[in-house]
């Protein structure tokens, strides 16, 4: 895609265990903080994608009541039950279609008002396996990981080094809810057990928290100041998580794949110069390097253990933080998409990586990562 | 950002919902069931690419054809994942400690080329290694009609 | 306006009954797809990308795709979950226009459904009013009031019918009359749930009245079904079929949430049967059309309408007569299979509602009419533009699209 849409302005809330207000107020933040950045008003939106469950919202058409705080009054609004970096995919689409010019999407859920991992089980056979209880999304991320250190010979220790990574990198991040300076892999490794090999400090914190972003038609972006531009995007659904190889993350390998055709990429190690990806789980990076193609097949540890990834490396991954900084369910893979695109401008503070001009973002949704999206975002 | 969230502290209501979901398991596994009520163990199979489906599925979801062939699979398999489960998970999302760990494993039966995910029997295990499934025909609940899996030896 | 022009090239529906106990909700979602897949002559192959989605709070299954979609070809290739309430099927086809339409995806499958039986749709209802009433639980309100009085769709309706009642002069042999006329159209509907050959007005008007002014009659029931249709890009269409279904168009409106939770439901804030986010829509919706004249250019239309005032109230929100000239319409017979501008010939959500799906089935029969395989139930007059609605959330949300014959100028 070569300047057909881009994100001209971003906002997220503070991260936080409990942010103490209701969602309708974290959604006005963030949407009016997006607009100000964008240097827009509610009045200059076409159309408004938001992203929200049911299940975490407690209330059927968790999308009904966000009409006023996100903007969407009298206006063209739809939802997407999937994490925001979705949405963010159908407000493209919906630019593109020539229909609409600006677009708004917006993320939010807040772990504090919900029974913890208890949506993720309903996402589960309802025919099998969820009434069984054994399955959830941190053991169904344990039994992959259990696959993939099986297959790639990673050990405990590298998942645990890149969790500490993150969270090292997560002290330049101010929005960050959890943050470790200096940790390394035994501090993880001392944290507490709760499927092998995952331990509290290698899982993602849920937390409170909103994300918005504008979207611009190229026309649109045009007047706007330093555009990021989406130069691909790729999506793929996986199999069901018994009925898929787990040591491999295919469906984000498809979606790489597509994604790169757009943006021109042949080479991603050497042609990206950041990523943010959405790791809800340490061991979900080094299978991303493999799948988005930093590095060959089963080779993510030997690639971590490089320094590539490093804030200082050639190929720094989540100088935000990642997810391990921060993970609002629906709300953290367009978490990662905005950090990227705050590094392409070179606005990302305490955490700006060097040079980067071509950045990638990734979302997913689902128990072991079932669904993946892939951007590749440019500055001018 | 703008102003923070007011910190006044937000009154909160918790509602208990109780619904109640019967779901539909469908024919296929419903057969399923059925078998190990006779102590067998029934898996679909596609016409097409011949990949057998266990816990069965009606559709082959890389063939999208009717898998309405069925096979009767031995109680043997191998593990696939494993993990030891530190916690459980409580009725109200909290993960809680577990007194005793168990062990949780992905189990492809012998001819299979899906999963079924169940408690294994033991304090050891480890990927490749070789078990059977632990059937109770007699189970009031077909959800436990397989107990379990044992490490074969 | 749109990159790619947009058509519609299949469309499937499984059988739309109150209880599926031999499949479950994959495998009856599956039948609609296997329907759609055999209706175009297409194979999962050949779909760039899926757009699903239904209530989810209702069977208790969050993101349903995830166990099921592989049970409808999707192994692989992008899914997107949109879900909006009552809307749903409505946005999720919605989600197939852009889809196409950005030139991202050429073919696109959109799948909506509803397995009630599953569930507690009930419950489902009352969570939309449950957050509003936690507040009222609080400063002491009995509970038994505000479930008796908060949410479900019934309660709403109520107030929207006598409302709508009074500014248009409708009366209650109006609703027995929409009734009738719905119930005999989905008897010639194989997809259809509650077929009454021969219902008349009269017969309906002695159903129990669950409320003034509903009776039994007056409401649609409760449907396991699922809808399936099958958008691509104009040249694509023409060469798979000799007679596409265009989509013109597609507009949603959100409007200010009405507070269900308090009794006199939807009253409080907003006057529920006002619906000017549907005006706005169907505004905006022939505005990217090109239709100047709705009236004298809209062949057919399918609103949306579980209760049977709403085919009168939204045939006036559809901007298809003035306010309050919908109940002479419907007099004059012009709203029939026969007549000038056939409303509901599906037999509408008035005899099927499979509620995640009801949205896109309006859709569905706007774009099955235009090809001409709606069999017996194919009205009289050539259709050359037809409008499709969804309604839903808390009264407020509005969908709208426009099919056609012949492509986008």
């Amino acid at each position: 895609m070569e300047k057909e849409a881009a994100i001209i302005g971003y906002a997220q809330t503070p991260y936080e265990a409990d942010s103490n207000c209701s969602r309708e107020l974290l959604v006005l933040q963030a949407t009016r903080a997006a607009l100000e950045a964008a240097g827009l008003k509610r009045e200059d939106l076409d159309t408004i994608v938001t992203a929200n469950n049911d299940y975490l919202d407690g209330r059927t058409i968790s999308n009904m009541r966000l009409v006023e705080p996100a903007g969407s009054w009298r206006k063209n609004e739809s939802k997407v039950e999937m994490d925001g970096a979705f949405a963010l995919l159908y407000a493209l689409t919906r630019i593109l279609s020539g229909d609409h010019d600006i677009a708004l999407v917006v993320a939010e859920s807040q772990a504090s008002v919900y029974g913890g991992i208890l949506p993720g089980i309903m996402m589960l056979d309802p025919t099998f396996d969820r009434q069984r209880w054994l399955l959830n999304e941190v053991s169904g991320a344990a039994l992959q990981a259990s696959a993939y250190m099986d297959a790639s010979g990673v050990s405990e220790e590298q998942i645990a080094g890149v969790a500490a990574k993150n969270l090292d990198n997560a002290a330049g991040n101010p929005l960050a809810l959890r943050s470790l300076p200096g940790a390394d892999a035994a501090k993880v490794m001392a944290s507490r057990p709760l499927y092998s090999p995952i331990r509290d400090l290698m899982m993602a914190p849920l937390c409170d928290g909103a994300c918005a972003l504008v979207l611009a038609s190229g026309k649109a972006a045009a007047k706007a100041e330093k555009p990021v531009w989406i130069k691909g995007v790729g999506f793929a659904h996986d199999s069901y998580l018994t009925e898929r190889p787990l040591e491999s993350m295919n469906s984000l390998k498809l979606a790489a794949g597509s994604c790169y055709a757009q943006a021109g990429i042949e080479d991603a190690a050497s042609q990206i110069d950041l990523a943010e990806v959405h790791e809800r789980f340490a061991h979900e990076e080094l299978m991303s390097y493999e799948a988005l193609g930093f590095c060959g097949p089963l080779q993510g540890g030997a690639f971590f253990d490089s320094g590539a990834t490093r804030m200082d490396g050639k190929l720094p991954v989540n100088a935000s933080g990642g997810a391990m900084g921060a993970n609002v369910d629906c709300g953290a893979g367009l978490a990662r998409v905005i950090e990227a695109a705050m590094q392409v401008r070179g606005d990302a503070g305490k955490h700006q990586a060097k040079g980067v001009k071509t950045a990638l973002a990734h979302g997913q949704t689902g128990i072991c990562a079932q669904e993946n999206i892939v951007y590749v975002l440019g500055g001018e | 950002m703008g102003a923070k969230a007011a910190k006044d502290p937000v009154p909160r209501v918790s509602i208990p919902l109780n619904p109640v979901f019967g779901w539909t398991v469908g024919n296929w596994m419903e057969n399923f069931f059925d078998g190990m009520k006779e102590g067998k163990i029934l898996g679909s199979r596609c016409p097409d690419c011949g990949r057998v489906f266990l816990p069965p599925r009606m559709i082959c979801e890389r063939c999208f054809a009717k898998a309405d062939e069925w096979v009767e699979l031995p109680a043997t398999g191998t593990v696939q994942a494993c993990t030891e489960a530190a916690v459980k998970v409580a009725e109200n999302g909290d993960m809680v400690d577990l007194e005793n760990p168990e062990i949780i494993a992905m189990v492809k039966h012998d001819g299979a080329d899906t999963c079924i995910t169940a408690r294994l029997e033991g304090a050891d295990a480890s990927i490749g290694m070789r078990v059977e499934a632990v059937l109770n025909p007699g189970a009031e609940n077909v959800l436990d009609l397989l107990a379990a899996y044992r490490p074969m030896g | 306006m749109a990159r790619n022009e947009v058509a519609v090239v299949g469309v499937g529906l499984s059988k739309h009954v109150s209880k599926r106990r031999d499949v479950n909700m994959a495998e009856l979602v599956w039948e609609a797809v296997s329907a759609c897949y055999e209706d175009a002559g297409l194979k999962p192959r050949d779909i760039d990308a899926f757009a699903t989605g239904n209530m989810p709070a209702f069977e208790g299954v969050n993101v349903p795709e995830e166990w099921g979609a592989g049970h409808w070809g999707a192994y692989g290739k992008p899914v997107l979950r949109i879900t909006t309430g009552g809307t749903t099927g409505g946005s999720v086809a919605h989600g197939g226009y852009y889809l196409v339409g950005s030139g991202l995806y050429d073919t696109v499958m959109t799948i909506a459904f509803e397995k009630q039986s599953d569930g507690n749709s009930t419950m489902g209802l009352n969570t939309v009013a449950l957050a509003d009433a936690a507040a009222q639980l609080q400063l002491g309100v009995d509970p038994a009031f505000i479930a008796a009085f908060g949410g479900g769709a019934v309660g709403v309706a109520v107030y929207q019918a006598s409302s709508y009642m009074k500014s248009s002069g409708c009366t209650t042999h109006h609703l027995d009359k929409v009734a009738a006329l719905c119930r005999n159209n989905a008897a010639l509907n194989p997809c259809s749930h509650l077929k009454q050959p021969g219902l008349t007005p009269e017969e309906v008007a002695k159903t129990t009245l669950l409320q003034y002014p509903i009776r039994f009659g007056h409401v649609c029931p409760a449907t396991d079904g699922a809808c399936a249709m099958l958008f691509t890009t104009g040249e694509k269409a023409r060469k798979l079929t000799s007679k596409p279904a265009y989509v013109l168009s597609v507009a949603s409106c959100s409007d200010e949430a009405a507070l269900v939770g308090i009794a006199g439901s939807g009253t409080t804030n907003v006057d529920p049967c006002e619906q000017e986010s549907c005006k706005l829509a169907a505004a905006r919706a022939y505005e990217l059309a090109g239709i100047s004249d709705p009236r004298g250019e809209i062949d057919l239309a399918e609103p949306y309408s579980p209760f049977a005032h709403q085919m009168l109230m939204f045939y006036e929100r559809l901007l298809l007569c003035d306010e309050g000239e919908a109940p002479s319409i419907l007099d004059s017979g012009s709203m029939n299979l026969d007549g000038e501008l056939p409303v509901c010939p599906s037999g509408g959500v008035i005899s099927t509602n499979a509620i995640g799906a009801s949205a896109m089935e309006r859709i569905a029969e706007c774009a099955m009419q235009i090809m001409g395989k709606c069999g017996e139930r194919q009205v009289k007059k050539e259709v050359h533009k037809a409008v499709a609605h969804g309604w839903g959330g808390a009264v407020n949300l509005n969908v709208v699209a426009v099919l056609s014959d012949t492509p986008r100028r």
